[in-house]
Formats: C-alpha cells, structure tokens, sequence
C-alpha cells in the first residue's frame, strides 16, 4: 500500500524524457508486439541490449526499473514451471516416473520454451514500465486522448475518459494518505488490521474500507462541484494549453524502432528458415503467423507482395 | 446590480419526511465592485446561498439573477458559470491536475479559449495570486494556503467579474486564512471584481464593505461591519462572537472607560487607548 512508487514517474531530464508521449506509447506498443515474435536467442541478445542502453539513456537508475520485475517474480517462475514440465514435443531429456509408470517428460524444447517465455516476460514489464517511468501522468493521458481521437467517430467520449483517467491519478497519493490516516484510527481504537489469518485480514480491511469508500464519495460530490463551476462542458471545441509538437529526434526513434521490428520478422520468417506449423507450442496465432510468413516470403523472395 | 435574489427559498429533500428548509425567502441585492461578507454559524444556510450563486444548486422558489441573468435559465447558464467564480472548502478536492499551470488552464480550456490566451490568463491569474514561480511544480506538496491561492488563480483563469468563496478559509491555518484573505481584498481592490466571502470567521469580515448575517435561513443583519458589530448581544444569541476588539471596547465602556463608538480594528483601539492615557 506504501510504496506507491512502483513504476510510477522519475523526474530527471533526458532524451527519453523529452520523447513525444505519443511517440513513446506508440514504440512500446511496437515494442510489445515485436517482444511476441521474437524467437532466436541472438534477437533476445539484441533485444535485451537495446533496452538496457535505453535504461542507460533514460538516466533512470536500473535499480529501479529492475525493481518493477519483482512484482511478477511469482508469475515468471510459474510459467517457466509449467512449460518445463508440460512441454511433451521435442527430445526427453529427464522422464519423471512415479510408480514405474512415465507420467512427464522434461524435454529440450520444453527449456528452451520456458526460458524465451521467462525472457519475453522481462522483456514486456522493463519495456513498459520504462514508458510509465519516464512520462508524466498528464502527458500520458494527453497522447492517449490524442490517439485515440478516432474513437470519436464512433461516439465514445474520448476526452471524457482522459479526464476521468487524469483526475483517477490525480486522487491516487490522497487517497493513500487517507488509508493510513484511518488505518492509525482504527489501530488507535484497538483494531488489530495486521495478526492473524488472510481471512481475518481481510475482515479487519473492513473498518478502514467503509470509511474510505465514504470519503471517496464525499471527494467526488465536490469535485463534481468544482468542475462544473470552472465551466466544464461549456464549449465542445475544448482547447488545449499543451501542443504537442513532433521534433526530428521522434521520427528518428519511431522510424528506427521500425526497422529493429523489421528485423525481427525477417529473423523469425527468413533468417530462422521458419515454417508457421500446429504443433509448435500453440502460443501464436496461427493464421495471423501463416499470413505474415506468406507475405515476408514473397516480399524478400521475389520482390513483390 | 451584480446580484440579485428575490424572495428566495430552497429546501433541501422538498418530497419527504426530511425535508430542511435551508433558505427562507431570502431576498438581496449585491452592488457590483464590492466586498461582501456573508457569515453564519453551521447549518445558517450559507454554503447553500453560495451554491445558489452559480446554479449548482436551483433555487426551490423565487429567482437568483447574476446580472439580470437567471439561473434558471437553462441557456445562460454558462454565461453565469464564467462570471461567478467559485472557490470551495477543501482544496484537495478542486484541484483537476498534478501539475499547477494546467490545473490553472483548465477552466479555460473548457470555454475553448485560443491557446496563446490561456496561456496569458495562466500568467496573468497566478501572478495575481503570488504563485507564478511554482507554475510547472505540483499541487501536493504545498500549504494548505497555497493550495487555495491556487484554487482561486484557477477561477481568474475564467475572468469572472464575482468571486464567491465558499468557506475557503475554514481549512487553514491563520497564516493561510490570512493570505487568501489578502489576495481577495486585492482583487476586489485591483480589479473591481465583486467578492462574497462566505465565513463563521466574525474577524474576517473587519475590512468588509458589508456584513450580511444569516441565521436559520434569514439574514438577520445587513450592514456595514461596524454597525453589525454593535448588535454585540443579539449576535451572542446566534451564536456568533465579535472579533476581541470590540468585545474589548464594549467592555471597557461598561466599566466607564470610553474609546469612543464600537471599534473594529486593533490599531485604531491602541491609538484610542493610547490618547486615554
């Protein structure tokens, strides 16, 4: 509850810092995407390298970017697990008896799998939380208000939801500080919140919940006031005080970004001598990895789509 | 006239069993360009008199006009928005941004304002309340004062021509209250603009042009604060106390010693006291 820190902005300046917002919410996505098609341990080499000189860059120290990994350290582990011992194709390495009988086998593609899901794991939470750490809330929510301007077409209120999504983490460090005002009340009245079992854990919440949800409400009538009294609604050609402006060094890295994808097609469709096949672990999406096979094939191979 | 209300009542739950009668056929006219203090003790009526002001709140009878506009005129009703600015009690809860020129920018944006104006605005509203050096820093940290200095710049932003603040005071501490004090006296100074200040604060309304005292949703006293001041017993009655000094005087005439009509202000009574002597 404390340590409200965990992946949210670090003020230095930058290169990074001073990217476009949207160039940067556009690259992690590209980024994330790419993270999936990644299959070679050189292009995991590569992909590690580029994400720590962009740490390096960033100025933001790597003790806390690394810090964001330990939130899923649970959830790497667990899946490296299960595709250890689930994986049945490829060469046995290990059987695992019990009675006499082969009830798993730990096999070679089954490591290999469980090690590049390991790595694409890492690879996705460093990536995005390099994005949340070197963007301010507000230019976060300006570029996503920005990009997702189409949406207006089809009538949902886009500038609605960036204000909704502002004010949500405007309120985040108030209503922090509210929970461990009243969690000190209730200890002070003698309520045990922290001895124990889950279950009475969760039971001793209770007293600090109500109160907070009621806070909460209290907070949002008046802000709803606020708001209405600085004119909110009244025009619908809202302005903006901030403009985004693209500069030369936003192409650049957009641009560069999409050549490192590049690459990585053409390493997993071409380089790898890959054939899109059913039975290799099931993760893709098979007809959409068929589609690009087909396409990257024809395009490198006979120069015409 | 800036504002006007005639024979204004609201109920607060008018269909059911606990229905309360804030506002009882209230009836008041503002003059534009001066400073206003509406004082109450809780439950008097006057925060939903502030709320009234703007249409937040549609009165239940009779009609709220700001500059012949009435609120219940749907159409203008944005009209009134930008001309009464209202600051509230928490300024926790009126901020929309984390950093302070765009929190400031904000009531600007919605009116659709040419981006080099708001920007002049910005300037312009936190300079005039002391604040333009923390224009790119973040509202968290700061006093409770300067919190609600801000509050009010974000309401400049709108150049409204009536700032009505809204128990603004109540939360902060004696250096705050009397800093957002000063920056009100200033505008209504400077820039004409016509201030209501909604306070249980008695001393806050020394250097008012007007006192206006509610109590259980009349006003019971409209008059220039020195004249209101003298209603020392009634005032008592309605729970509300006279700022020490003029306690002090009235006292001190009790007992024969004369400093001449109901004081107001603390320098004037050491002057007096000092001419006794």
């Amino acid at each position: 509850m404390r340590d409200i820190s965990f992946g949210q902005y670090y003020p230095v300046n930058s290169f990074i810092h001073n990217l476009d917002a949207r160039v940067k919410i556009l690259v992690t996505l590209l980024f994330m995407v790419s993270v999936f098609f990644i299959v070679s341990y050189t292009a995991f080499a590569f992909m590690f390298l580029l994400l720590t000189l962009t740490i390096a860059v960033s100025r933001v120290p790597f003790r806390i970017v690394a810090k964001t990994i330990e939130g899923i350290l649970f959830l790497l582990i667990f899946t490296a697990l299960i595709n250890i011992f689930f994986t049945s194709s490829g060469n046995v390495l290990v059987p695992i008896r019990m009675g006499g009988n082969v009830v798993l086998n730990i096999t070679d593609q089954g490591i290999n799998f469980a090690i590049k899901m390991a790595f694409r794991f890492t690879l996705l939470v460093l990536g995005s939380s390099l994005l949340t750490l070197t963007t301010t809330p507000t230019e976060l929510t300006d570029a996503l208000e920005f990009l997702l301007k189409p949406l207006k077409l089809i009538r949902i209120p886009v500038h609605d939801l960036a204000i909704i999504m502002s004010i949500a983490l405007r309120f985040i460090p108030g209503l922090v500080e509210e929970t461990d005002k009243i969690m000190m009340a209730q200890k002070a009245r003698g309520a045990s919140l922290d001895s124990g079992n889950l279950f009475k854990k969760i039971k001793a919440m209770l007293p600090v919940l109500i109160p907070l949800f009621v806070s909460a409400f209290r907070r949002a009538d008046e802000l709803a006031d606020a708001l209405d009294a600085r004119c909110y609604n009244a025009s619908s050609t809202r302005t903006k005080l901030k403009v985004f402006k693209i500069k030369p060094m936003d192409i650049f890295v957009f641009v560069g970004f999409a050549v490192v994808l590049t690459a990585i097609l053409l390493d997993k469709y071409f380089v790898g001598k890959y054939v899109p096949s059913p039975d290799l672990g099931g993760f893709e999406v098979q007809g959409l990895d068929v589609l690009i096979y087909n396409f990257i094939r024809s395009v490198v191979e006979h120069g015409k789509v | 006239m800036a504002i006007s209300l005639e024979n204004v009542s609201y109920s607060y739950n008018v269909n059911d069993a606990y229905r309360v009668d804030a506002l009882k056929n209230l009836s008041l006219h503002i003059e534009e360009g001066t400073f206003v203090a509406l004082v109450g003790h809780n439950g008097s009526g006057k925060s939903t008199l502030a709320k009234l002001l703007n249409g937040l709140l549609l009165p239940t009878c009779g009609d709220v006009k700001i500059f012949g506009n009435s609120t219940l005129d749907v159409d203008k009703i944005y009209e009134i928005r930008k001309s009464v600015g209202m600051v509230f009690q928490n300024p926790d809860n009126q901020m929309i941004a984390s950093i302070v020129e765009d929190d400031v920018a904000f009531g600007p944006e919605n009116l659709g304002i040419e981006r080099s104006e708001i920007e002049r605005r910005v300037e312009w509203a936190l300079s005039k309340v002391g604040m333009l050096e923390h224009r790119k820093s973040t509202p968290f940290k700061m006093s409770g004062g300067q919190k609600q200095r801000l509050a009010i710049a974000g309401v400049l932003a709108i150049l409204p021509k009536i700032l009505v603040l809204d128990e603004s005071t109540a939360m902060l501490d004696p250096k705050g209250r009397s800093e957002v004090l000063k920056v009100a006296h200033e505008l209504n100074k400077q820039e004409g603009i016509t201030v209501v200040h909604i306070t249980h604060f008695m001393e806050e309304a020394l250097n008012a042009d007007r006192l206006i005292v509610l109590d259980a949703g009349r006003i019971a006293f409209d008059d220039t604060p020195a004249e209101v001041f003298k209603h020392y017993d009634e005032l008592k009655a309605i729970k509300l106390a006279v700022p020490w000094e003029t306690q002090l005087a009235i006292s001190l005439k009790k007992v024969g010693i004369d400093v001449g009509d109901v004081v107001v202000k603390d320098e004037e009574l050491i002057d007096r006291l000092c001419q006794l002597l």
